[in-house]
């Protein structure tokens, strides 16, 4: 793959760290110059010194055609007219673009770049899934938060345990991918005995989430 | 964000540098609703007495400035910050969420010109302008 990378500092040289070498093809261009020099030292690759919003930047570099581009810049606007410019005008397939603002995030989707990154909504998002689950509970985004992948542990109390998932009646908004019972990793199917302890992860929408996790977490009554 | 119900009445200066405040004392002698936008405050010095308008002190680049501004009920944008990216950012704005009816932008780089092509912005070049202006005036003195 042919990937650019632009901008940025400690972002730029961990991501030219995850992708030398593994056949990829990268193209890095950075405006700051210490922090062009920086990085050719520490990765022992060429970067280009310029301002990688401009035309004749990108077009020194060659980035034409290539399938990845990522704008890591401090400035919003930089990143903005950087993807603007590498998919108009130079045929980039797909532009990633880090955000100050949070705010941006929708809009610059809204402008045609792919993939909008904002560290500060991410955060938030943490904040939120932390305070309002339990400790048990983990909790990971999928497609942009359209997706939720939920992991809990069963205890013995809950009224499922000890129940084969056929005779559960799980909801149907959800579904059990994997069942984590140590050392092994089960597929379910509906004759798969739940038990205490064990790790369950269901994936289901961000609404219905916290419908299932009530079912699950129902105890028995006796 | 999108409201075509307001009426589109306002004309928006956005960065009064220099061209911006001439732009929007003369919008204001010809009777026009001026909005005037800057982060930096000094600038709006460059207004005149006579100045009628509103200005705003902030950020473009943050939506909600922009809005205050009332953007959604301009009839047009005036961009001239000093910042390209800036200016391409705020002109890609007031077309593609506001629809604003008339935008011009000024842009130092006019390589520039590609990004906004068939976007009916209209674009000044001060290089442009320079370079005509030399040409003529050392073709004048020949």
């Amino acid at each position: 793959m042919k990937i650019v990378i632009c901008g940025g500092n400690h972002a730029a040289d961990f991501i030219i760290k995850t992708f030398k070498g593994h056949q990829h093809q990268l193209i890095v261009i950075n405006s700051s110059r210490e922090a062009a020099r920086y990085l050719t030292k520490v990765n022992q690759i060429p970067v280009f010194h310029g301002d990688y919003w401009r035309k004749y930047v990108l077009e020194d570099a060659h980035v034409e055609g290539a399938d990845i581009f990522v704008a890591l810049g401090y400035k919003d606007c930089d990143n903005f007219v950087a993807c603007l410019s590498a998919k108009k005008l130079f045929g980039v397939k797909k532009c990633i673009c880090i955000v100050n603002n949070p705010k941006n995030v929708d809009i610059f989707r809204e402008l045609g770049v792919d993939s909008v990154i904002s560290s500060t909504q991410m955060l938030a998002y943490s904040i939120l899934s932390e305070a309002s689950l339990e400790n048990l509970i983990k909790a990971v985004s999928l497609e942009d938060d359209k997706i939720v992948m939920t992991e809990i542990i069963i205890k013995e109390n809950y009224e499922i345990a000890h129940k084969k998932i056929m005779d559960i009646s799980f909801p149907k908004t959800g579904n059990i991918s994997c069942i984590y019972r140590q050392p092994n990793v089960i597929i379910p199917n509906g004759s798969t005995l739940i038990l205490p302890k064990d790790k369950l992860a269901f994936v289901s929408t961000p609404q219905n989430q916290k419908e299932i996790i009530n079912f699950i977490q129902r105890v028995r009554k006796n | 964000m999108k409201n075509n119900r307001l009426l589109k009445n306002k004309t928006l200066i956005v960065g009064c540098g220099r061209l911006g405040c001439s732009i929007a004392n003369e919008c204001c002698s010809e009777g026009k609703n001026v909005m005037a936008v800057d982060f930096n405050e000094d600038c709006f010095a460059g207004l005149s007495n006579k100045f009628s308008g509103y200005t705003f002190v902030g950020d473009v680049t943050d939506l909600s400035v922009l809005e205050e501004a009332y953007i959604a009920s301009a009839k047009e944008i005036i961009i001239t910050t000093g910042d390209d990216n800036v200016n391409l950012f705020v002109a890609y704005v007031a077309r593609k969420i506001y629809d604003v009816p008339n935008i011009y932008v000024r842009l130092d780089d006019p390589n520039n010109a590609a990004l906004i092509q068939g976007l009916k912005i209209k674009a000044i070049y001060p290089f442009e302008l320079s370079f005509d202006k030399f040409n003529l005036i050392r073709g004048g003195s020949k």
